[in-house]
């Protein structure tokens, strides 16, 4: 098991007790706008960058289906595939909203990614970004931001 | 098995136990659950995360149990300072009781093993 590799320093430690106590394989944990924050489990930055979009837009989606159909944004989502797993829900820190998406198999549960992914909200809220996040927002840029999150994790692609 | 209702009531009235539920085998989530017999007001409910580490707990004993031929874990009880949590396995659920040191583990045992062997038939 990596250890995670992260845009920003205030979240590796959480991001690493939530990896293994929850015993996750893999996991992202970014911004709405798609912008990465921390990762494990992946060595490639193009994996993380498909997984940052397909995120992003469904948080964008299955927020709007949860007011549709009960008045306020589902808070998790969880797909159980035949060997995997994907749990996805948000947190917050210092007002920031953030997504978590994280991978399973059964050494894990849905309860017990359930509830160490309580105790990381927790970690979070009691933290604050070293500094208001540029771009934390929609900039309109997205594939810039994308971008420039998955240098921070993975280094400038092309440049060793 | 008996309807999941009658189940945790059957087991929660069995003096000691402080909560008694019916517990997905894979996904640790509370399928039933009886209240949380004397409870501190205020204090965090401890039944969602003993659920789910309870069931976990039980899918490493059934491994540990296999690895060492020994079959299907019959009944597992973990005994802590203030108390046990006692745990059966009834196909694709795992019954879990929380119960205080002084309870009557024979009687715990006897009908969570009851339930279970119903669940079977």
């Amino acid at each position: 098991m990596s250890d995670p590799t992260v845009a920003e320093a205030w979240v590796a430690a959480p991001l690493r007790r939530l990896m293994e106590d929850a015993r996750l394989i893999s996991g992202v944990l970014l911004y709405p706008t798609g912008r990465a924050v921390g990762q494990f489990g992946f060595s490639n930055a193009a994996d993380v960058m498909s997984i940052c979009a397909l995120t992003s837009a469904i948080n964008a989606s299955a927020r709007e289906l949860g007011r549709q159909l009960d008045g306020k944004p589902f808070y998790e989502m969880h797909h159980a595939g035949a060997d995997r797993q994907v749990f996805m829900a948000r947190a917050a820190a210092g007002g920031q909203e953030l997504l978590f998406v994280g991978v399973f198999d059964r050494e894990s549960s849905l309860g017990v990614v359930e509830i160490y992914f309580a105790e990381f909200q927790k970690a979070l809220e009691t933290l604050r970004p070293e500094k208001q996040v540029a771009g934390a927002r929609p900039s309109g840029d997205f594939e810039g931001e994308l971008n420039r999150s998955l240098d921070a994790l993975f280094g400038p692609i092309g440049k060793p | 098995m008996k309807a999941l209702g009658q189940v945790v009531a059957t087991l929660s009235h069995i003096p000691g136990v402080i909560a008694a539920m019916v517990v997905g085998a894979s996904d640790g989530l509370i399928v039933e659950t009886s209240a949380l017999m004397g409870g501190a007001v205020g204090a965090a409910d401890p039944r969602k995360h003993t659920a789910a580490l309870a069931a976990y707990l039980y899918s490493k004993v059934t491994r540990a149990s296999d690895a060492a031929r020994l079959g299907t874990p019959a009944f597992m009880r973990l005994e802590a300072e203030k108390g046990h949590i006692c745990v059966v396995g009834a196909r694709d659920v795992v019954l879990v009781t929380i119960v205080t040191p002084d309870a009557n583990l024979g009687r715990v045992r006897l009908d969570m093993m009851n339930a279970a062997r119903a669940n079977h038939e």
